[in-house]
């Protein structure tokens, strides 16, 4: 096993797609990028591609981009990143040999814990969220899960920022940066949670997750954003989302060629723009189910796009960052096995990074319970994928000889400690027996998962920023507030 | 007559999209009058593909289908509609999503639910600016508008669009919808309907014109 800690080691990998599928997908990819093009609405990064030899149609605001300016990207990327954490003993890296687990973000609907009611998510429900995934032991970078929508609408990102720091020691990825301006003003804020910009370059404690916009375009804000992102030392993830029936083609491996045409079209900008930038390689694909026309999150599609894009990702030496979530109403069974299908495919297949558990209603809805669930779910996939080896300590020979034949193993030095190490303990799953259980309350797993939340939210405790940083991020707050309708001064 | 008129209506139900074309030149050059081939072909037909999806007979791609069948049938069929007769809809609907928001699948579908249940629908496309909406609506005279946002910042926009709408034609009904909009919220930005889903955005609209 290796030396670094945080996170979940990886000693298992199953292989879905082979070196000849890889590179199958990977010259379609840019045949596409050479053929069909991608449409890109920023006016920047047209002119930064034709500079270097793209052909642009200025009409259908779309770029041709030759098989060469890929390869250089890829060239110039950055394959070890390192999410740095403002508690520096959750440091992620990213090295292609960890797992890093993620709760999903940007919801805008909460279940009330206290009520039940189910309401625009708050600011509250984001600092509850996020003290409870600062606790969790499998949660280890953190998405602010909620959007603060009782903020003044233009600084609700800046809002969810500010509460996500102060409320975790973990690296904290939002993907609320789509304009140059909230590019600046979340960096601005990142620079000043790490002690200044130099630290910061060093040690980037937050990052910004971009969505492509499939099929083959890139929205002008994200792209601007991005860019400047990349020349203030943000790490990013390009996430590709297309949605294979509807904006991708009903075969994965089709949707997984169009993500990657995406994903590689942005490096190239970003890569041309500030060489050597740190970007993961992002995808989240799941298919829209037909009937319902809701997104199968959770779905067996989406776990095994999922681990077809960290194939991707790893073919190119990149991390990667893939998505999960789920399409269940509320905590129960069908959400259990949305998170578990979802997680262990890519999981198994070598994640670096998974995005995002915790919320319902595909990615929309955020119950506490269902983060403590989940998080119980990726202990128990994080036991599955830690791989087994034969040595001298784990084939316990001299164990074997000294308890002899027909003894117990229980009162051996061995036994204790490998209980540890080789024995995942769960906290919400309830092996006691049935005299028990129903004596104490016949507790369901919903009603241990409150109790969880609830000890959280009473005992758990993380450390603020200074007083002087809180301030200077009020500050910078209040500057970004724009007139806009609702909850806010209207413009006339 | 008759006949063609059915086979019309086959044609939608069997999603025959390349074809529909040539039949309805049949039809025009038959002298049947498209208007009821329009009425009892077409309409009929979608009414009927949009229910069986609408039970969960069928799959989504089907009801798209269905749909671009419809549409290829008028395009030859409408302008061969006498001037001064229009054919019979629920009501014209303007559809659009928000200012600087860029989804538009559930937009998509909600507009192919509206056409294929007898509305017109006239789709302004994905970040359409709030002042569009306004002058689009106040140019066609829509019975309603429509607006799908999906992000807690664009969410605003709907407001936005409304005040001045309502300002200008109080007669205008609006409905709204996307992931992170709720019932309460609808109403806070005074639209009249609200749906989580394109089934639903039709019962919403049907009752606001009915
Ligand atoms: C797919 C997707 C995308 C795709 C969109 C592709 C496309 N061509 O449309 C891409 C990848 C481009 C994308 C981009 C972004 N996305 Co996005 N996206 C989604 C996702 C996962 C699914 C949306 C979807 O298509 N659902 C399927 C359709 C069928 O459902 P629907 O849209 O909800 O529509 C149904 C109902 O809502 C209703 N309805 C919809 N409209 C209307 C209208 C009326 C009138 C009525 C009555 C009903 C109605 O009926 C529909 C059919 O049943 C959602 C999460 C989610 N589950 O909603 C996030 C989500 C909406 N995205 C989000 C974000 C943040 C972004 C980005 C900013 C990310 C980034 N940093 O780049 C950008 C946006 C850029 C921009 N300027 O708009 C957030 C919003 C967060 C928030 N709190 O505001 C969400 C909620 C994900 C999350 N939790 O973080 N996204």
């Amino acid at each position: 096993m290796s030396a670094v800690s945080y996170g979940i080691a990886r000693g298992i990998r199953f292989q879905i797609l082979s070196e000849e599928d890889l590179d199958r997908i990977h010259w379609g990819t840019l045949h596409i990028l050479e053929k069909v093009g991608v449409q890109v609405d920023s006016p920047t990064c047209r002119k930064l591609l034709k500079e270097n030899g793209c052909e642009i149609d200025e009409k259908a605001r779309s770029a041709r981009i030759p098989s060469h300016l890929v390869e250089e990207a890829l060239s110039k990327k950055k394959s070890a990143i390192t999410l740095a954490a403002r508690d520096r003993s959750y440091d992620a890296r990213l090295d292609l040999n960890h797992s890093y687990m993620c709760a999903n973000g940007n919801g805008a609907v909460a279940v009330d814990f206290e009520t039940g009611e189910r309401r625009n998510s708050t600011k509250k429900d984001l600092v509850d969220s996020t003290r409870i995934c600062d606790a969790l032991p499998n949660v280890h970078i953190h998405w602010p899960m909620v959007s603060s929508t009782d903020m003044p609408a233009s600084v609700v990102h800046l809002h969810d920022l500010e509460a996500s720091l102060n409320n975790t020691g973990k690296h904290v990825m939002y993907e609320t940066g789509v304009t140059l301006e909230d590019a600046k003003n979340l960096t601005a804020m990142g620079y000043a949670a790490a002690g200044g910009e130099k630290e910061y370059r060093r040690r980037p404690i937050t990052s910004c997750l971009q969505c492509t916009y499939a099929p083959l375009q890139h929205d002008a804000g994200v792209m601007d954003a991005s860019l400047e992102f990349a020349r203030n030392g943000v790490p990013l993830v390009f996430f590709c989302m297309p949605q294979p029936g509807a904006t991708g083609p009903a075969s994965l491996v089709g949707s997984v060629v169009v993500g990657n045409a995406e994903v590689l079209s942005a490096l190239v900008m970003t890569q041309l723009s500030s060489p050597g930038a740190a970007v993961i390689y992002g995808l989240g694909i799941a298919p829209l189910d037909m009937k319902t026309t809701v997104r199968a999150g959770g779905s067996p599609e989406h776990a095994i796009c999922s681990a077809m894009g960290t194939e991707m990702a790893h073919y190119y030496g990149m991390p990667s960052c893939v998505g999960v979530s789920g399409t269940a109403k509320e905590p129960g069974i069908q959400a259990a096995i949305e998170t578990y299908t979802g997680c262990v495919g890519p999981l198994l297949a070598g994640a670096d990074l998974m995005c995002g558990i915790g919320l319902l209603e595909d990615s929309s809805c955020l119950y506490l319970e269902q983060v403590v669930i989940d998080d119980e779910i990726v202990g128990a996939i994080a036991r599955l994928i830690r791989g087994e080896w034969a040595d001298d300590e784990t084939l316990a020979l001299d164990v074997i000889e000294k308890v002899g034949i027909g003894k117990d193993y229980l009162a051996q030095k061995h036994t204790m400690q490998f209980l540890r190490t080789d024995h995942f303990m769960p906290s919400l799953i309830d092996r006691r027996s049935e005299d028990t259980w129903s004596t104490t309350g016949k507790k369901t797993m919903r009603d241990s998962a409150r109790e969880k939340v609830k000890e959280i939210l009473g005992k758990h405790e993380v450390k603020p920023l200074s007083d002087e940083v809180n301030k200077d991020l009020a500050a910078m707050i209040k500057k970004a507030e724009k007139p806009m309708w609702g909850g806010e001064s209207r413009v006339e | 007559m008759e006949e063609i008129v059915t086979r019309l209506k086959n044609a939608v139900i069997n999603y025959e999209m390349e074809t529909i074309a040539d039949l309805a030149k049949e039809v025009v050059d038959s002298g049947v009058d498209p208007l009821v081939a329009i009425e009892e072909g077409l309409a009929q037909g979608i009414k009927t593909v949009g229910e069986k999806f609408g039970k969960g007979e069928i799959f989504l791609p089907e009801l798209v289908m269905g749909a671009e069948a419809m549409k290829a049938a008028l395009a030859v069929l409408e302008p061969a509609v006498p001037s001064g007769k229009h054919r019979a809809t629920l009501g014209k609907v303007l559809i659009g999503t928000v200012q600087d928001d860029i989804h538009e699948i559930g937009k998509n579908l909600v507009s192919t639910m509206l056409s294929s249940n007898g509305f017109e629908v006239v789709d302004l496309g994905v970040n359409v600016p709030s002042e569009d909406f306004v002058k689009k609506a106040a140019e066609i005279k829509p019975n309603i508008l429509a607006m799908s946002a999906l992000m807690t910042t664009t969410m605003p926009r709907m407001g936005e669009v409304i005040a001045p709408l309502k300002k200008e034609d109080p007669s205008v009904k609006t409905i709204v919808g996307g992931a992170p909009v709720t019932d309460v919220y609808a109403k806070e930005v005074g639209a009249d309907g609200y749906s989580g889903d394109a089934s639903g955005a039709v019962d919403s609209a049907k009752k606001l014109v009915g």
